[in-house]
């Protein structure tokens, strides 16, 4: 029992002590602009990111990749559903307490919104340079900038379903034929849901979402929770699900397919942004660097998401963005549409 | 020795003699009583004073207006999540009843076989946390791929679910399920109590063990059966993780998960105290109807230190009692811990048993990898610790004084003391947000609120503990030590104190393990850097990864069984029943 906490302790002990002595190795071999933000940001020690973007395993993997890069600099990862780590936001600066550094969320309404209402800081990372052009300028003001490129879109089991039966486009759900074999997330927790029922919305009407009821699908909270759904032969098919998780779950050995529907996948192009009011100002900024370079995408890469950059490679197995058609609601129609959706979802579906 | 030195030479040669005379008299005890108030306005009275009128100020300006009940009751919505909530909180502890009082009885009044299963059953249910019980019975009971629904169906060829989990009885059982030793707890310490005399009449009159149970030994408990019900009420429709969890999929609302819906952007603190004040007015209801329903009748049994207790002979009938022990037990622990811990050395969990699914990499992960699982879990131990250390000393005092009768309307202290017993977790959260996360306290975040906040919220468990502690010491060893020239607190601390002192850990333990497992007094009041396991389980809950989840809750049972190990040793097996 006693061997637990001692373990625990030396867990704990082990990970500042090489902290601390790594971190001029680390300094040598950084651009001018990183060398700068980085002593600057060391002073500050550490870093606090609301991950709404990538999943809790990439995340955690992004915040141990800057760690290792910027020793001295601890990121904090805070990894909820986006729409989570908005009210976390907004909870903070309700009572007046900052706690977050860098905020990253797949409903890019919520940066126009904190925007307008004058909560984020300007900065232009100096690695946005080698960025795809076509994401490299989200905003013209540079008060946010994008951090992940996701796709979102269907998979169904295929011990369950077989590729001939399955859906192949968004209104191919609707029919009976999948009642109570459906699974997808929940806009009041998932930012990525929410700009799918915007689009989907505007494509097809609410009526999408009263006939989808009909079909009582399973819903959970985060746009990955049809995953484990799936996995577990729960549900069969699921809708609005990111790539990224889906790939994840394929590689370890679970039944599941992608569908690339008929009408276009959700792309959501989603930003990050450093708020006004963020605690440790530097550390924000190179951590807005970092994910604007090699480091972040590299990393994600390697759970099976969308690098932002074009020298790096794409994950594995992965289709080219170039052969799939990208559907996006502008960002104002984000900001305005998601709280709508989510309230008439909650109408529709009682939860 | 007089206590009044504490005032300087000089000025107490200044005041009058009247005054001098008086302060010959005064008691440093009396400063501890004004302080006690203090820390009990501060803890309970100022959070509830705060979330009444807030509820009544506009949002930005706090103009007074009524508006905020208008938006919270306006919507039928609304108005579903509390009307499910109750009915939640009825079913709940109705099963719970069933479950846990043929329990007790057979536990405390029969000879029924392994009683220290059963015991090691109810303590099992106590200490999971219910958003993971709730997650064991995900992987349990799901319509299709549940392991109960598949073994059902392959037993029988049936088409359908033996059990949905994702359905209002379901989300009812589970709940029963993980709070049913409350229950137990309370009707077992009465029954223990209850001397075998008073069967032994309805026997001689001719009933037999059945009637005489019926008859006699129930109804005499029947105080100790409604305290037990109210709890599980109180416990259900404070419930955040449990809704949240299988709530959301079976599509029911409840009033935590709409309170935390408003405190979506914009955060409307307003609305959701106008929302929580109703429920307030219920929980304070129950208990003026348990005070009428127990008020009339008279349910003394204990006379002396009399009264014979001996174990009722149930014959074959003993198989039948300790059947229905072990199947609350299979239900409420070992199924659920059983496929959880499978699910934590998974790969994937819904593959099973298999030898190529059995990895180490969850728990690798947490441990080694995960850049807040260590933390959390060093912060859910002192967090808890210091809470339970709070409650147990400040409960000490209070009861203390409150028996002994040492200050006027020292019952109001008490009241005080045991008032956020009525409170659901997540409306206290809220209060605390509300009074301190804001400067001038600027609380927000910081270990010290959430220390607080467990303290208050289970102040009334250690003040319960602390009452019947102190009661069980006559007040005369006291007055001996007095008379031999001892001051109030020497006589205390050299008197009293090691005399309750085995009591008082036990309390203490209680206070540890129910913080420990707290999520929705935390939920809101969390920083990055303070998440507790809790919080961080319920964050891992939504990354629809069951298996480092699984094995993270394998890791709070663990740290939660060690500290049970070591009360276990310092204390008895019997902790949990001191209370008593």
């Amino acid at each position: 029992m006693s061997g637990f906490t001692k373990r625990q302790i030396l867990t704990l002990t082990t990970g500042v002590a090489i902290g601390g002595a790594s971190f001029r190795a680390a300094a040598q071999d950084m651009p001018a602009h990183e060398r700068q933000l980085y002593e600057a940001a060391r002073r500050e020690g550490e870093i606090t990111w609301y991950s709404g973007q990538y999943n809790a395993e990439t995340s955690e993997a992004v915040g141990r990749a800057f760690n290792e890069r910027y020793p001295g600099v601890r990121c904090n990862v805070v990894r909820s559903t986006s729409q989570v780590a908005f009210q976390r936001l907004s909870q903070d600066n309700r009572a007046n307490a900052a706690q977050c550094d860098v905020f990253s969320s797949t409903n890019s309404g919520h940066f126009t919104q904190l925007k307008r209402e004058g909560k984020l800081m300007q900065y232009r990372p100096v690695n946005a340079d080698g960025m795809l052009p076509a994401i490299r300028n989200m905003d013209a003001d540079n008060f946010f900038h994008t951090s992940f490129l996701g796709l979102f879109l269907m998979t169904h089991n295929t011990r369950l379903v077989p590729e001939a039966e399955a859906p192949q486009s968004w209104t191919d759900a609707l029919d009976g034929k999948w009642k109570d074999k459906l699974a997808v997330g929940h806009p009041g927790f998932s930012g990525a849901i929410g700009v799918w029922a915007v689009q989907m919305r505007k494509m097809y009407g609410w009526d999408y979402f009263t006939r989808l009821e009909r079909n009582n699908p399973q819903i959970g909270r985060s746009s990955q929770d049809p995953v484990t759904t799936l996995n577990a032969g729960e549900r069969s098919v699921g809708l609005c699900v990111p790539v990224g998780t889906t790939a994840l779950a394929i590689s370890r050995g679970n039944p599941l397919k992608l569908i690339y529907p008929r009408e276009g996948v959700l792309a959501a192009i989603s930003p990050s942004a450093i708020p006004s009011n963020a605690p440790h100002p530097n550390a924000a900024k190179l951590f807005m660097e970092f994910q604007a370079g090699k480091g972040l995408s590299e990393t994600v890469r390697r759970t099976f998401n969308e690098p932002l950059r074009p020298d790096v490679p794409p994950p594995e197995g992965g289709r080219p963005l170039a052969d799939v058609t990208l559907l996006t609601p502008t960002l104002e129609e984000q900001e305005k549409g998601v709280p709508e959706v989510r309230e008439a979802w909650r109408d529709t579906f009682g939860v | 020795m007089s206590e009044a030195p504490a005032l300087p030479q000089g000025a107490a040669q200044a005041v009058p003699r009247r005054l001098s005379g008086r302060l010959a008299r005064f008691e440093p005890v009396t400063l501890l009583w004004i302080a006690l108030i203090a820390i009990l306005l501060f803890l309970v009275a100022f959070p509830l004073g705060k979330l009444l009128v807030v509820s009544f100020e506009t949002r930005g300006t706090g103009a007074f207006t009524l508006m905020n009940y208008v938006s919270a009751y306006g919507r039928s919505r609304y108005v579903d999540a509390l009307v499910n909530s109750l009915i939640l909180g009825l079913v709940s502890a109705t099963m719970a009843v069933v479950m846990a009082v043929p329990m007790a009885w057979a536990v405390s009044r029969t000879d029924m076989p392994f009683k220290g299963l059963t015991w090691a059953v109810v303590l099992g249910a106590f200490i999971l946390p219910p958003y993971l019980s709730a997650v064991g019975w995900i992987l349990l009971a799901g319509p299709n791929s549940g392991f109960l629904n598949l073994a059902w169906r392959w037993v029988t060829g049936a088409e359908g679910a033996l059990v949905n989990i994702y359905s209002f009885s379901g989300m009812a059982l589970v709940i029963a399920l993980n709070s049913f030793p409350l229950v137990f707890i309370f009707v077992k310490s009465a029954l223990d109590l209850v001397s075998s005399e008073m069967e032994d009449a309805a026997n001689i009159l001719g009933a037999g063990t059945w009637t005489a149970m019926r008859k006699v030994s129930l109804p005499l408990v029947w105080p100790a059966i409604v305290a037990g019900f109210i709890i599980v009420f109180l416990e259900a429709i404070a419930l955040f993780g449990t809704p949240a969890i299988i709530g959301i999929p079976a599509r029911i609302n409840v009033v935590t998960t709409q309170l935390w819906q408003f405190f979506e952007y914009p955060v409307r603190v307003e609305v959701a105290a106008a929302y929580a004040m109703p429920l307030l007015l219920i929980t304070a209801g129950m208990i003026v109807v348990q005070k009428l329903m127990l008020a009339r009748k008279g349910y003394v049994s204990q006379t002396g230190k009399g009264g014979e207790r001996r174990p009722i002979k149930l014959g074959p009938w003993r198989w039948l009692a300790f059947g229905w022990c072990a199947m609350v037990g299979l239900m409420a622990v070992i199924a659920p811990l059983f496929v959880l811990l499978q699910a934590s050395f998974a790969k994937a969990w819904g593959r099973g048993l298999a030898w190529d699914n059995l990895t180490f990499a969850n728990y690798y992960l947490l441990i080694f990898e995960h850049e807040m699982a260590m933390t959390s879990i060093w912060n859910t131990i002192w967090f808890s610790a210091t809470a339970a250390t709070i409650a147990v000393l400040l409960a000490l005092m209070i009861a203390y004084i409150v028996n002994r009768r040492l200050v006027p309307f020292g019952e109001a202290l008490g009241f005080l003391a045991m008032a956020p017993f009525v409170i659901p977790g997540i409306v206290m959260a809220i209060g605390f947000y509300a009074a301190y996360a804001s400067p001038p306290f600027a609380l927000y975040g910081t270990a010290t609120l959430i220390i607080l906040a467990f303290a208050a919220r289970f102040l009334p468990i250690a003040y319960a503990n602390s009452t019947s502690a102190i009661r069980a010491v006559h007040p005369e060893m006291e007055e001996a030590a007095r008379i031999l020239g001892s001051g109030r607190l020497h006589a205390i601390r050299m008197v009293t104190a090691p005399l309750v002192k085995k009591a008082l850990l036990g309390g203490w333990l209680i206070v540890f393990i129910v913080a420990s497992r707290e999520l929705s007094a935390a939920i809101f009041l969390v920083g990055p850097r303070t998440r507790t396991m809790s919080v961080l389980l319920y964050d891992l809950s939504e990354a629809g990864n069951f298996e480092v989840l699984a094995a993270f809750g394998g890791l709070l049972l663990l740290v939660t069984m060690v500290f049970v190990g070591i009360g276990m040793k310092l204390v008895g097996r019997d902790f949990m029943l001191r209370r008593n």
